[in-house]
């Protein structure tokens, strides 16, 4: 079967589970209403893997032409598979200023693209959903609004799926919304917490806050190029096409010879960022999911960790074509300050599930850094491995509080390995993984990231750039230390030394449905990284999405910038090209060279220290808080740098003040002059209604009267009885007749 | 053909005239003056008969006997057809009267005015 169907009705399946539910879940009950969601989605990861071994045994593509639009040279092992790209028009849209692409009248489209990027999220996104849905099915055993939960579990699952599908932007926003949507009725699920509903409206709120960017990035997509599919984004504004004008000014001529400069490319890809910094949890927006945490741990793992928040990674390694040089810094400076921030906030967190809130913020910050120093298959590889151990760490840390009756306090936690060891086990695999230990799935889209930062850093050296850049290497390395820290300071308070709640620790215990969809995520943590070939066919997705823009690109030029890594080898048309390709090379080699010196053991002192530092338990750190910069330091960081009451102080605030100045100007000068009209409009009826009263109907009733009289007068004569009537009759007609006759008479 | 009296002379048209009108008059007075409606229909048929009779007299006076002695019919077969109609007409107001007799007990017809606007 086709694999674009075959992902399509991957993507029904969901939708299929949220209908049902959705109508009939409160008589379906409890049990049976999990077990339908569950095997729906079991279906629909079936059906992904169908389509990915469809989509490999594709070989019809395998065309010189391709090859050569690619850059490539054929080779055994990758194989450049044609993207499949449907489009279908929904709105039509009045004709665009310079409708450079082509002629023909303009539309808002909505379709289908399939690459490998897209095969493989689709595989992903399914089996963590499925062992989601799994562990909800005992997690959730027990919650009043049972198929609810499945319900939106399953309109998440379509939604996400119909993101990555999505052959144009505003596709992608449709869909973008909706696991808004889902993100916010989940984290409010349990609506009788104020917590969790006001949790719920932060997320929502601050989203809406990127969404806003991302609007302004459509609308001046669709200006400029006139439609939004990626295709005809790519080709169209591809950021290695800008050049220099004849005026001097850098940017891009279009079709119909209108230009579109460089700023304004970079402001439309910082737009479109700004929208996937909401979704991804990017610094300034950034404070939504560590709230986020009050809704169910299962939906923490499949939304707030895996799925939903890599949408912002994705949507930008989506648009990475377009992104000039400076936009890609951006992203790289904020990908870098989220990564380090968030880590060193991790690092104190009590609640398990913010430690894992907080590393998730920093994996998402380490991917955003991927796409801006060029890494696209580093971004989009560890978006997949993350996927798999952040979904892992979150069901155990799941497995945990249900085990423990919903305490997520880690410092009453303790000793828990010997209640529940397949936890423990799967909770260090993830460990393991996030750590970037040799051999697990995280060392290897780790390792690559960094790679690509240290040979963005030594080019930017290279180049004369200043050492500010160097940052962008320097602190992603120190982070890779610290996550193994923080992750494994939260696994031994959570598991190792002895029990400090007693009472806790009796309770504690196991359920398969709990284990099993641990097992499973910690295979592929451990596995999802050398096998698999995720990694290669995220590779062949850069090859397979620069046919689109190579193909309305009269030429490829190299512009003077080390951010061309993406796709991974320009092509050797001109001399200067092999020139900075070679220059590129050496600084790969140099990128190589940092990360096997300082970021190879980085695991080990990570995890060692974290060991030596909590194996008596919570002693030895509450001796070093003792110690008063070290106290402070912590204070800081463990109320999130404050940040959350910055914003509440300058935003909220400011909102209140404004809306108390509108309140006032609307209940003192808009209200007055409401009253001001209410009342003449009042005076003017009553006036309207005097008249009214006495001349119309007056006059209304002056006929009616009238009518009345003559109908009484001719009433009369009905007496109904018959004598009188002919009686009547007799005497008109008599008296007639004789009139006649007198009349013929005296006429004669 | 006119016949000789002894007391009026010759009888011409105008004494059948106006015994019809006489039994005309008769019949319309009865009509207007009888309550029962028993009678009103003795009524009703005493004016068929005036206007059968005037009929009947004009084609004897307009026609006559032809010269071959052939005579023409034509008030006579309308007077059988008033007759045959009056006996119609008598049994539909005789079911009528039935019914009305049913609504009201009686067959006074001052009774039946609840048509009255």
């Amino acid at each position: 079967m086709n694999p674009a169907n075959l992902l399509i009705i991957a993507a029904l399946f969901p939708l299929l589970s949220f209908l049902l539910l959705l109508c009939g879940g409160r008589s379906i009950g409890r049990p049976l209403s999990g077990w339908i969601a569950t095997v729906l989605s079991a279906l629909s990861f079936a059906c992904s893997i169908l389509a990915v071994i469809g989509w490999l045994s594709v070989s019809g593509a395998r065309s010189d032409e391709l090859y050569q639009l690619a850059g490539a040279t054929p080779g055994a092992s990758d194989v450049i598979r044609r993207p499949m790209l449907w489009l279908f028009n929904w709105l039509p849209l009045a004709q665009s200023s310079s409708a450079a692409s082509n002629a023909s009248p303009a539309f808002l489209q909505l379709g289908i693209y399939i690459d490998s990027l897209t095969v493989v999220l689709f595989a992903t996104i399914t089996l963590v959903a499925l062992c989601v849905h799994v562990f909800s099915l005992k997690y959730m055993e027990n919650d009043a609004h049972y198929p609810r939960f499945f319900a939106y579990l399953g309109l998440f699952c379509f939604s996400m799926l119909g993101l990555v599908i999505g052959a144009t932007l505003l596709h992608i926003f449709v869909f973008w919304e909706l696991v808004g949507l889902c993100s916010y009725l989940l984290i409010g699920f349990w609506s009788d917490r104020p917590a969790a509903s006001r949790a719920a409206l932060k997320a929502f709120v601050v989203n809406r806050v990127g969404d806003l960017g991302f609007l302004i990035g459509l609308g001046l997509l669709v200006w400029h190029v006139g439609n939004l599919s990626l295709p005809d984004v790519w080709g169209t504004l591809d950021a290695s096409r800008i050049s220099q004008h004849e005026s001097g000014q850098w940017g891009i001529t279009l079709g119909d010879g209108a230009t579109i400069s460089r700023g304004m490319l970079t402001f439309i890809g910082i737009s479109l960022f700004a929208g996937a910094a909401g979704k991804s949890a990017q610094f300034p927006l950034h404070v939504w999911l560590p709230d986020a945490m009050e809704g169910p741990t299962p939906i923490s793992a499949l939304i707030h960790a895996a799925t939903m928040v890599a949408a912002g990674v994705y949507l930008v390694a989506r648009i990475f074509p377009i992104l000039t040089p400076d936009a890609r810094l951006f992203i790289a400076v904020i990908g870098c300050v989220t990564l380090t921030f968030a880590a060193l906030v991790a690092t104190v967190q009590r609640d398990i599930k913010q430690v894992l809130a907080w590393s998730t913020i920093s994996q998402l910050g380490y991917m955003m850094l991927a796409l801006g120093v060029g890494s696209w298959v580093g971004g989009l590889f560890h978006l997949v491995t993350h996927a798999f151990f952040k979904a892992l760490l979150f069901l155990a840390a799941g497995s945990v509080i249900h085990a423990t009756g919903h305490v997520q306090d880690l410092r009453s936690m303790g000793g828990l390995w010997r209640k529940m060891p397949i936890t423990a086990i799967t909770f260090l695999v993830a460990i393991a993984a996030i750590a970037g230990v040799p051999m697990f799935s995280g060392y290897f889209s780790k390792t690559m990231i960094l790679i690509d930062a240290g040979a963005f850093a030594s080019y930017a050296k290279q180049a004369g750039r200043s050492g500010g850049y160097l940052l962008l290497f320097a602190l992603p390395v120190f982070i890779a230390y610290l996550t193994p820290f923080y992750m494994m300071r939260c696994w031994m308070l959570a598991f190792a030394h002895r029990p400090r709640d007693a009472d806790l620790h009796r309770r504690a215990g196991e359920a398969p449905l709990l284990y099993g969809p641990l097992l499973a995520l910690a295979v592929m943590s451990a596995a999802a990284g050398s096998w698999f070939g995720a990694e290669q066919m995220l590779v062949n997705a850069t090859q397979e999405d620069t046919i689109f823009t190579r193909q309305r690109a009269a030429t490829y030029e190299q512009f003077a910038a080390f951010d061309s890594i993406w796709p991974a080898e320009p092509p050797s048309a001109a001399t200067d090209l092999a020139a900075a390709s070679s220059a590129q090379r050496e600084a790969r080699r140099a990128g190589e060279a940092l990360d096997s010196m300082w970021v190879t053991w980085a695991f080990a002192v990570g995890l060692g220290g974290a060991i030596l530092l909590y194996v008596r338990g919570l002693a030895a750190s509450q001796r070093l808080l003792r110690w008063r910069p070290a106290g402070m330091i912590h204070r800081w960081l463990l109320n999130r740098m404050y940040i959350d009451e910055l914003y509440n102080l300058i935003v909220v605030n400011m909102t209140i003040l404004v809306a108390s100045v509108f309140c006032w100007i609307d209940r003192h000068i808009v209200d007055a002059i409401v009253g001001a009209a209410a009342a003449s409009v009042r005076v003017a009826s009553r006036a309207a209604g005097v008249a009214d009263d006495k001349v119309v109907d007056g006059a209304v009733s002056g006929f009616a009267d009238l009518a009345q009289d003559i109908g009484a007068a001719v009433r009369m004569p009905q007496t109904g009885r018959i004598r009188v009537y002919m009686t009547l009759l007799l005497s008109v007609l008599t008296a007639g007749v004789a009139i006649a006759a007198g009349i013929i008479f005296l006429a004669r | 053909m006119p016949v000789a009296s002894p007391i009026l002379g010759t009888i011409g048209l105008n004494h059948y005239l106006i015994l019809g009108a006489l039994l005309f008059v008769a019949g319309t007075f009865t009509i207007l003056t009888r309550r029962n409606a028993i009678g009103i229909l003795i009524g009703v048929e005493i004016v068929l008969n005036a206007a059968n009779l005037n009929l009947v007299a004009f084609n004897r006076f307009a026609h006559g006997a032809a010269a071959d002695g052939s005579v023409r019919l034509d008030g006579q077969i309308f007077a059988l057809f008033v007759i045959v109609l009056a006996a119609a007409e008598a049994a539909v107001a005789l079911a009528i009267f039935l019914n009305f007799y049913n609504n009201f007990s009686s067959i006074d017809v001052e009774r039946g005015n609840t048509l009255k606007g």
